[in-house]
């Protein structure tokens, strides 16, 4: 396994009490692998996402538990420094936002060639042709002269191609994509997303993509992950869950897709609304808004039950996962 | 950018004209230069009416006026009662002041913006807390309690410096007024480096420029700091016009024949040549000043751009 979480948790400390954002989410990437991180907003894809990359404000954020695994090391154990080190060059992360999330006073030559000047020692001079040369790579055109502009220079889909290149200066061994195309339109979209697909197979890197567009996962990922409140409630290949969801939140999600077909008759949409991570229900945090709800799951979290009967291994965080797969 | 400049200098003419009309007509209204002259005693007429034709006195307003300007376009700013040329007490006062001036605003540079820095980074800490007690009292204590209270200590009492400065004014006896003359000014860079600071630690390119794995230090300097720094730098650059025109307390507690100096004694002794003089190039100063601080914007800010 390239990269490892095991029973991360993750809180964050406020005035107004204590917000359990991560509550034992396990995932892992192998080299290669393409795991799609599904789930609403709060639902702790990003803070996971950050605690990995070591970028969580601390304080108010709080690792309570867990461990992270990359290649073959505890992360939590490293001193901040080797963190540091691992930071862009092995690991790296795009933003959903790249106008916020690129500098907007240094050009994007200098921005790129950062990289290769903390971290390989270049000279300005030689990092200036490197960021050239990246920004070829992800097809921006007449990179020669465009390196010397600024964020606000370029459109919404450069910038992103931007933030991408950057993630990919040093060739690391693990993107974490954090909803890189949701600030973008569908017509760009669907570009970076397929420039990023491309670059990780030509690269053969791990990629972490978070999103909540069931569209984007479907084509580039190799596996899901569904998180609801702070937890994984269901992982499994993307096939499989889009033949026959293991549990009743994924199937709701599934299920709030517009179709063609469905013209005319009324959206699904789940109802209520997310839980309080202040205070998360008892028992299973989806059972207020689960159709299939039970006695038992107001009282026993479920455990995340392996999903048996399939060929994959597939898992599940429901009491029911049998009705709710066959249902 | 270079059209935009030749704009902006263009203004400076008539808000040159306005301000010296504006402040002839204020020191023509404060009454009679002549009446003061003669110490508590009233003037021998005979005297009075002879000095009045001398500086022209006896003319109207909008006359002493044109002429005035007509005088000042040939580089003329007129004379002082005590017959010194108005240009001459300039050319000993504004060196010593804008020496003041310079100690003054590197001490809100350098104090100023590594405490703002500090405590933005720690904010809530014990060090932020402590500082931003500091710089509401130093806000709050008028300069003249500050400066007398210095004065006494480290000049009277424990004799580290001299207690006043001597008439060459060089830097090295400027740095105690300085100080003092920096002191409010300085608690303003603070806070507002420090709030500055605080609000960009939270954003998107701060955390991207952590997750490329770049040094504190760097993350600070060349992302956080640069970024930060604009409005502060607005702040300092009106700061000078104001602290150049303003020293007039500090200027008379370290007895320090600058400007500030001048001006007082021209106000007191009903001067107008004197006093419409200093005040015009304080304008010109100020506008100046302002010029340069838009322009550094442009620098400072990519986004910004002039045309």
């Amino acid at each position: 396994m390239l990269l490892e979480v095991r029973d991360l948790q993750v809180e964050f400390r406020t005035r107004d009490g204590v917000v359990k954002a991560v509550n034992g989410v396990s995932y892992g990437v192998d080299a290669g692998e393409t795991l799609a991180v599904l789930g609403e907003s709060g639902s702790g894809k990003s803070v996971t996402a950050q605690a990995v990359m070591g970028i969580l404000d601390m304080p108010p954020g709080r690792i309570t538990g867990g461990e992270i695994l990359f290649q073959g090391r505890d992360l939590l154990k490293l001193r901040e420094d080797e963190r540091r080190r691992l930071r862009g060059a092995e690991m790296a992360m795009i933003f959903q936002d790249a106008l916020s999330s690129l500098n907007p006073v240094l050009t994007v030559g200098d921005q790129l060639g950062e990289m290769f000047v903390v971290h390989r020692g270049m000279s300005r001079k030689d990092a200036r042709a490197k960021a050239v040369e990246l920004m070829d790579r992800v097809r921006i055109p007449a990179a020669k002269e465009r390196v010397k502009q600024y964020p606000h220079q370029f459109s919404g889909g450069m910038r992103q191609r931007i933030m991408i290149a950057m993630a990919l200066a040093l060739e690391p061994a693990l993107i974490i994509a954090d909803e890189p195309t949701t600030a973008l339109d569908v017509t760009v979209q669907a570009q970076v997303m397929d420039l990023l697909a491309e670059l990780r197979r030509e690269y053969r890197m791990g990629l972490v993509l978070i999103t909540h567009d069931l569209g984007v996962v479907a084509d580039v990922a190799d596996r899901i992950a569904v998180m609801y409140a702070g937890r994984i409630v269901e992982s499994a290949p993307v096939h499989d869950i889009y033949k026959a969801p293991a549990h009743p939140y994924t199937k709701g999600l599934l299920e709030s897709i517009p179709r063609l077909d469905h013209k005319g008759r009324e959206l699904y949409a789940i109802k209520g609304l997310p839980p309080n991570l202040m205070n998360i229900p008892r028992g299973c945090a989806f059972h207020p808004r689960c159709p299939l709800a039970q006695d038992l799951c107001r009282t026993d979290v479920p455990p995340l039950y392996e999903v048996t009967g399939t060929d994959t291994t597939r898992h599940s965080a429901c009491h029911f996962w049998r009705e709710c797969l066959h249902g | 950018m270079g059209q935009y400049v030749v704009r902006r200098l263009l203004q400076m003419v008539p808000v040159f004209i306005g301000a010296t009309l504006l402040i002839f007509l204020m020191v023509h209204v404060m009454g009679d230069p002549i009446a003061g002259l003669c110490g508590d005693r009233q003037c021998d007429p005979a005297t009075a009416t002879r000095l009045r034709q001398e500086f022209g006195l006896d003319m109207p307003v909008w006359q002493q006026y044109l002429t005035y300007m007509g005088n000042v376009f040939t580089g003329d700013f007129g004379t002082a009662f005590n017959g010194q040329e108005v240009t001459e007490l300039m050319s000993t006062a504004f060196p010593v002041t804008l020496r003041l001036t310079i100690v003054a605003i590197l001490f809100e540079i350098v104090v100023g913006v590594t405490l703002g820095v500090l405590t933005g980074l720690r904010r809530g800490r014990p060090v932020d807390t402590g500082v931003l007690l500091l710089t509401l009292v130093v806000i709050s204590v008028p300069t003249f309690v500050t400066g007398l209270l210095l004065q006494l200590l480290l000049g009277v009492e424990w004799g580290w410096i001299r207690p006043s400065v001597s008439p060459a004014a060089p830097f090295g006896e400027l740095l105690l007024p300085g100080l003092v003359l920096a002191t409010v000014s300085l608690a303003y860079v603070t806070r507002l480096t420090r709030t500055s600071i605080a609000e960009n630690r939270r954003s998107d390119y701060v955390r991207t420029a952590v997750a490329k794995g770049l040094p504190r230090h760097r993350v600070v300097t060349r992302h956080l700091l640069r970024n930060s720094l604009i409005p502060v730098v607005t702040f300092l650059g009106a700061d000078i016009g104001f602290l150049m025109g303003g020293a007039i307390v500090t200027e008379r507690i370290f007895n320090i024949h600058g400007v500030g100096f001048q001006l007082y004694q021209g106000i007191l002794r009903q001067n107008t040549q004197t006093v419409v003089g200093f005040v015009t190039v304080l304008v010109l100063v100020f506008l100046l000043c302002n010029l340069v601080v838009d322009l550094l914007y442009a620098v400072l800010d990519p986004r910004i751009r002039y045309a």
